[in-house]
């Protein structure tokens, strides 16, 4: 491109070209995205392995989303540093991913509290009724990450207009509809169902368009 | 009456990197020298034209101990953007001769 005149079309041309290539710019690795879905995928179907063949790890399998938040810092600061234009929205998806991080932390801490509570309760009914009680609080539980999971999601596929993220964002909400009506063990397999379709999936769909544009970003001088 | 284009911005390479910072909050020396596939040298003197009539504003600073620039369009460049572009729809309405 050159310093030269332009008539009016080609003006106007030029503007949409170079708004569109500018919308292109944004291209997530998606590496982030393919390892939390792969991590809370291995989590649920772990869980539902011991839950089926009666076996139990020496550690808790949920503990591994700890873990996985140390590769997440190297690849947001790798990320953050390949990056060679921001959008103005850059910001508030960080935020809502931030936010979401909180809350996941926030319900697990609720979620334990509330098991505790409930622990002495339900063996009183027990032994009272003789019977154990209909209501299991562990069945609820799914559905409420469940619903936590599509927000983000929902959101980030949305104002990035990146499709998959956007209905695996509803996918999330729809198997926490159903989830409140499935026995524990369907509800750990639609929730791996739903990491792999809210991120896995996505998370390579982002990584091959990030090669695919980095292939064709070869710079040619004029 | 038709209003007159702005000089700065009717020239490809400048009419490029404003259309390009508008959709953007910043962007790298790098990011803009590879979308409008324009040499650096000539880049670098487009810009501080732009710079000079106060449509961008250029940060210079130091990354992994490289110079590294990054560019933002400022308030008086998004005016300017907004009327060439408002001069350019006069000019291309039906029944008017550019």
């Amino acid at each position: 491109m050159e310093d030269k005149k332009i008539t009016y079309e080609e003006s106007l041309q030029l503007i949409n070209t170079m708004i569109n290539k500018a919308k292109d710019a944004y291209h997530d690795t998606g590496v982030g995205a393919m390892l939390w879905g792969l991590v809370i995928a291995v989590c649920s179907l772990v869980r539902l392995s011991e839950i089926q063949f009666g076996y139990k790890l020496p550690f808790d399998i949920n503990l591994i989303t700890l873990a996985a938040i140390i590769p997440q810092i190297f690849i947001t600061i790798k990320e953050k540093k390949e990056r060679k234009a921001r959008s103005y929205d850059d910001r508030f998806i960080d935020y809502i991913w931030l936010a979401f991080g909180i809350s996941i932390f926030l319900l697990i801490h609720v979620v334990n509290l509330t098991f505790a509570a409930w622990s002495p309760v339900s063996q009183e009914y027990k032994t009272l009724a003789g019977h154990a009680s209909a209501f299991k609080f562990s069945e609820f539980v799914m559905p409420l990450f469940l619903i936590l999971y599509g927000l983000p999601t929902f959101i980030t596929g949305a104002a990035c207009k990146f499709k998959p993220m956007f209905w695996g964002g509803i996918f999330c909400w729809l198997c926490s509809v159903i989830t409140v009506y499935t026995p524990y063990k369907i509800d750990l397999l639609l929730t791996a169902f739903s990491a792999i379709m809210a991120w896995f999936i996505p998370g390579l769909i982002m990584e091959r368009e990030y090669r695919q544009v980095k292939k064709n970003s070869v710079v040619t001088n004029v | 009456m038709f209003k007159e284009l702005d000089p700065i911005l009717h020239s490809q390479l400048r009419l490029a990197v404003i259309s390009l910072l508008i959709s953007v909050k910043e962007a790298e020396f790098t990011f803009i020298r590879e979308k409008t596939n324009a040499t650096a040298g000539n880049l670098s003197v487009q810009l501080n034209k732009l710079k000079d009539a106060g449509y961008i504003d250029v940060t210079k600073q130091f990354k992994d101990n490289y110079p590294l620039t990054i560019c933002r369009i400022s308030k008086k460049g998004i005016d300017a953007f907004e009327d060439y572009v408002k001069a350019l729809q006069s000019y291309m309405k039906p029944g008017q001769t550019s």
